[in-house]
């Protein structure tokens, strides 16, 4: 596997990149700081807890802590984490320092327009407000200043992959027969879904919302841009997690004390999401009217197919994790579990996010039946799932991460590995309270997004237990949570402000117990697999948004610049619903046979 | 000490999920507990897990239930 | 490509497990019937529903037996009807639709769940077997009031439950020489007939008939007493259908351009 060779930390051989990728990572934690200040305040709030903003100002709140933590705080670390993985695995820097600069610039530019939009909300006497959660549905409008803003920063992070894959072809002449590092292969394949899902907020700003929050056309078809919105939002969940993922296989097998137990299956669970993360956004919409059940029952069937990948990487971390286990002189059934470094907060993290995952995935597997779906739809269920994935199995990903990352980056040692690890177990312990309450107060039919969830007309009925309890969990939750958050950020300030030391470990990342040359090279064919990705998404998009079009008019119900007629839309629709199931035949079966094609 | 300080706080964490949802699961089997009485049936269990961990049976004991305690969540 | 057996065995259980899944939702949805909300309503002019005839009357419809459809508006931050009401052992369609932006529709400890966007209606079917009365909550962010989008849906005992609407227009004043006429309109929404009697007084005089209101229609008739009957002043009316009641006050005046006193009706 391609290693640094000169074995020093990252900052003594990159000491260029270590500057935007430690920038990168600041920004994501003051993203962290505001967003979980403003979680804490929402939980108090809507428990009753607590209430000094008044109720309409909540939304502000909410917009702010959504956009914050799911769109700064992630991708912010995202780019940061690949830039590190990029440069390490091809082990060299990037081809131009002034273009890492230009996007990292570009992507605070956006952050800073779209907050500002959110942020004047608070005030009146600034005629601007973006109180549309970072779900911006329509007809909710925001100013055009938040739209901008997101505009800005998703170009951002287009250059930023076009960057890493600049670095790719570069290093690719030079060595024309090598297999791409598992890091890097990991790093471009999320990056080609990232470019096709963006296409969906795109054209859902830049041809509707932007014009029409400048007033330049009057209407917009809220089911249109919702669906665009979806087309983006569902794999934007994989932009959070795959940063995860990739220190799950290329980190945490090394701090376990082992190896990465397989890098083809590695690769083929990040194909997978490249074909799979796209064709299911329309799961998000199974109340929706206006969408055929057909379209809905599609998405629903890729999502299930969706589940395949990350099985394999329970699998892959499980094995990986008991593998450095069984290195470190661990035996027995399970005795071996006791052998893992539990006392590295790197290590204790990272497993206890992938404990939180395993749980998140089944609710997940819920909110994916479509007739279950009704019963916990836009309920407190949701954010307790979310919490689970992106707020733990990413975020405390993160976190752990970073304090491998961060004396890499500043050549200073951490400030406090038992604050680290307290601080890893504080968020499993508040993200455990704070969860299950949500899950709980979900199945009660406690909505979501509500600044005030206590109504005067009835009441939300406990099976076991009281309202109270769920409302004072989540309190207790959420304050162990804003802790842990605080302590976090107290470690990455301490570590900033330590001397710089000299016995740090080499940058490095987990070797493999089988490597690339096991696999196929097919699995490297990143144009194929994105020619497939793309057919996919257009089977699975093209049929439900020309309908969607037909209904409700391309600009609303006003202005209906397409006209075709309910017939040929019937006829489509069948000649559609024929596709379709051939497509979902044939991505099962193209699953089984890549599947089989590795296996053997 | 029978574990690391480290490795107790990860027991107690493990054992955090159990505790909370303990009264719903004892509610299926009908048995109904109020609010203080799994508070303190939940500290009484921390209780025990920390004299076990305090309480020295020597060095000899590396095979503890340390592990059933972790995967029983 | 070397691959571990468990690796395969769990890559096989992963599989399992997903057509597992597959297959119990559509067993769900094509062998239990369990419908979803889809595009089979057809879209709507959000701005002009006044003009369309489920919903310029936000209402509940008898349409069949033990069958009854209900047009519910949703808009920033109410419902209406509010509450609605239907009876127990009934099947019940809701469509719902919005007036401005997306909304839901959430029937708090069911699985009556749907987004309300405007331009589209959302339709669902839900059988109560059981009186109750239940929440309903908008879930789905709507503007700065969307926690007080609340209403009420009330399942009341098939025995209780009527569709009548009673209607009574009686004059403020009238001159002591003419006649006090009442005209009351009896509304039956059932589609089956109602046979009821309509009770009426006006000062000391007493008025009893029974009749039989078809179903889905409306039985109008005037009940008249001579005012010199009643004698100047002011004098109490009410009439009685079942359960409701409209009442008023009439005064009878010697002459006309003499000062009314109070006219409330
Ligand atoms: C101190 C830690 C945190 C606390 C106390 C907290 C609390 C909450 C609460 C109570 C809600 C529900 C609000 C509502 O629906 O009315 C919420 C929503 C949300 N949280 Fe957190 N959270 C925390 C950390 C995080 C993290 C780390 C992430 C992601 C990285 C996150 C992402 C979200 C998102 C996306 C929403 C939904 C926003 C929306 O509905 O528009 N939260 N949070
Ligand atoms: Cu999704
Ligand atoms: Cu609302």
């Amino acid at each position: 596997m391609t290693m640094s060779e000169s074995g020093g930390t990252y900052i003594d051989n990159f000491p260029a990149e270590a500057r935007v990728v430690r920038s990168a990572l600041y920004s994501s934690f003051l993203a962290l700081a505001l967003g979980g200040l403003f979680g804490i305040i929402q939980t108090l709030h809507r428990t009753d807890i607590y209430r000094f903003i008044e109720s309409d100002m909540y939304y502000t709140v909410l917009t702010a802590h959504g956009v914050f933590l799911v769109v700064t705080f992630t991708i912010f670390f995202l780019v940061g984490v690949f830039t590190w993985a990029v440069t390490t695995s091809l082990d060299r820097g990037v081809e131009d320092i002034r273009f890492t600069w230009l996007w990292y610039g570009l992507m605070t530019i956006g952050t800073v327009m779209a907050a500002a939009a959110i942020l004047a909300g608070f005030t009146d006497s600034i005629d601007m407000s973006a109180d549309v959660l970072f779900t911006f549905y329509a007809p909710l409008q925001a100013h055009w200043l938040f739209y901008l803003g997101l505009v800005v920063f998703v170009v951002g992070t287009w250059l930023a992959g076009a960057d890493w894959f600049r670095s790719w072809w570069a290093w690719k002449q030079e060595n024309p027969d090598e297999r791409i590092p598992l890091p890097t292969f990991m790093v471009l394949t999320t990056m080609l879904m990232w470019y096709i899902a963006t296409i969906g907020i795109a054209v859902s700003i830049l041809v509707f919302l932007l014009p029409w929050s400048l007033g330049i056309i009057d209407s917009v078809n809220p089911t249109l841009t919702r669906t665009l919105f979806w087309f983006w939002g569902h794999p934007v969940v994989y932009f959070w997690l795959l940063p995860a993922y990739m220190m799950w296989y290329v980190m945490l097998p090394k701090i376990s004390g082992g190896k990465l137990f397989s890098d083809p299956l590695a690769r083929v669970v990040f194909i997978l999401f490249l074909l799979l993360s796209t064709p299911v956004g329309i799961h998000h919409q199974y109340l929706d009217p206006g969408i055929a059940e057909g379209f809905k029952f599609i998405a629903m069937t890729n999502t299930m197919f969706l589940l395949l990948p990350s099985l394999l990487t329970a699998f892959t971390v499980v094995a990986s994790m008991e593998h450095g286990a069984r290195q470190r002189g661990g035996t027995g059934y399970f005795g071996w579990l006791k052998a893992l470094p539990w006392r590295d907060p790197v290590f204790a993290g990272m497993a206890l996010a992938g404990l939180m995952f395993a749980a998140g995935g089944f609710s997940g597997m819920i909110n994916a039946g479509m007739n279950i779906n009704y019963l916990v739809h836009n309920t407190l269920w949701v954010p307790g799932h979310f919490h689970l994935t992106v707020g733990t199995a990413s975020a405390l990903t993160f976190m752990a991460a970073t304090y491998w990352l961060l004396p890499q980056l500043t050549g200073k040692a951490l400030w406090n590995r038992s604050v680290a690890l307290v601080q890893v177990v504080l968020w499993f312990l508040g993200m455990t309270f704070m969860s299950n309450s949500m899950h709980r107060a979900g199945l009660l039919g406690i909505p979501r997004r509500t600044a005030e969830p206590q109504y005067q007309g009835f009441e939300f009925e406990a099976g076991v237990g009281s309202v109270a309890e769920l409302d004072f969990q989540l309190a207790l939750g959420g304050a162990l949570l804003a802790i842990s958050i605080v302590l976090f950020l107290a470690n990455v300030v301490g570590t900033a402000f330590n001397g710089r030391s000299d016995d740090l470990p080499a940058n490095e990342f987990a070797e493999t117990l089988s490597g690339p040359e096991d696999s196929p090279q097919v699995l490297d064919n990143l144009k194929l697999w994105t020619a497939i990705a793309v057919v996919l998404v257009i089977l699975a998009y093209s049929f439900p948004l020309m309908s969607i079009v037909d209904r409700g008019g391309l600009y609303g119900p006003d202005i209906s610049p397409f006209p075709v007629s309910i017939e040929t839309l019937s006829l489509l629709a069948f000649t559609l619903e024929q596709y379709t199931t051939a497509a979902i035949a044939t991505t099962g079966e193209f699953v089984q046979t890549t599947l089989t094609g590795v296996i053997r | 000490m029978r574990v690391s300080k480290e490795a107790l706080l990860i027991i107690l964490a493990f054992i955090a999920p159990i505790i909370v949802e303990l009264r719903t699961v004892l509610a299926w089997a009908n048995i109904e507990l109020t609010v203080l009485e799994s508070v303190v049936l939940g500290l009484a269990i921390v209780a025990l897990v920390l004299v076990w961990a305090f309480f020295p049976e020597d060095e000899s004991s590396s095979e503890t239930p340390e592990r059933q305690l972790s995967n029983g969540d | 490509m070397k691959i571990h057996t468990y690796e395969k065995l769990w890559l096989g259980a992963a599989m399992v497990l997903i057509v597992a899944l597959i297959a119990t939702i559509t067993y769900g949805a094509v062998g239990l019937g369990i419908s979803m909300v889809d595009d089979e309503e057809e879209t709507i002019d959000p701005d002009a529903l006044d003009e369309d005839d489920r919903f310029n009357d936000p209402r509940v419809e008898h349409v069949g037996e033990n069958e009854y459809e209900a047009y519910v508006v949703a808009r920033t931050f109410m419902y209406q009807p509010d509450p609605i009401e239907v009876p127990a052992n009934s099947e019940v369609t809701f469509y719902v639709t919005s007036t401005d932006v997306i909304h839901s529709f959430s029937v708090v400890g069911t699985n009556i769940n749907t987004m309300v966007i405007p331009g589209e209606v959302s339709s669902m079917t839900a059988e109560f077997d059981e009186p109750g009365e239940y929440g309903v909550v908008c879930n789905e962010y709507c503007g700065s009031g969307h926690h007080t989008m609340e209403g009420q849906l009330h399942v009341v005992p098939e025995d209780e439950f009527d569709m009548t609407e009673l209607e009574v227009e009686g004059d403020d004043e009238v001159a002591e020489d003419d006649e006090v006429t009442l005209n009351v309109s009896v509304e039956n929404g059932m589609l089956d007939d109602l046979e009821t009697t309509i009770e009426a007084e006006i000062g000391e005089e007493t008025f009893e008939e029974d009749v039989t209101v078809e179903g889905d229609s409306t039985y109008e008739t005037t009940i008249t007493v001579d005012a010199a009957d009643l004698g100047e002043g002011d004098h109490d009316w009410s009439v009685t259908v079942d359960d409701y009641e409209d009442s008023g006050t009439v005064t009878v005046v010697d002459d006309l351009e003499d000062d009314g006193g109070d006219d409330d009706e």
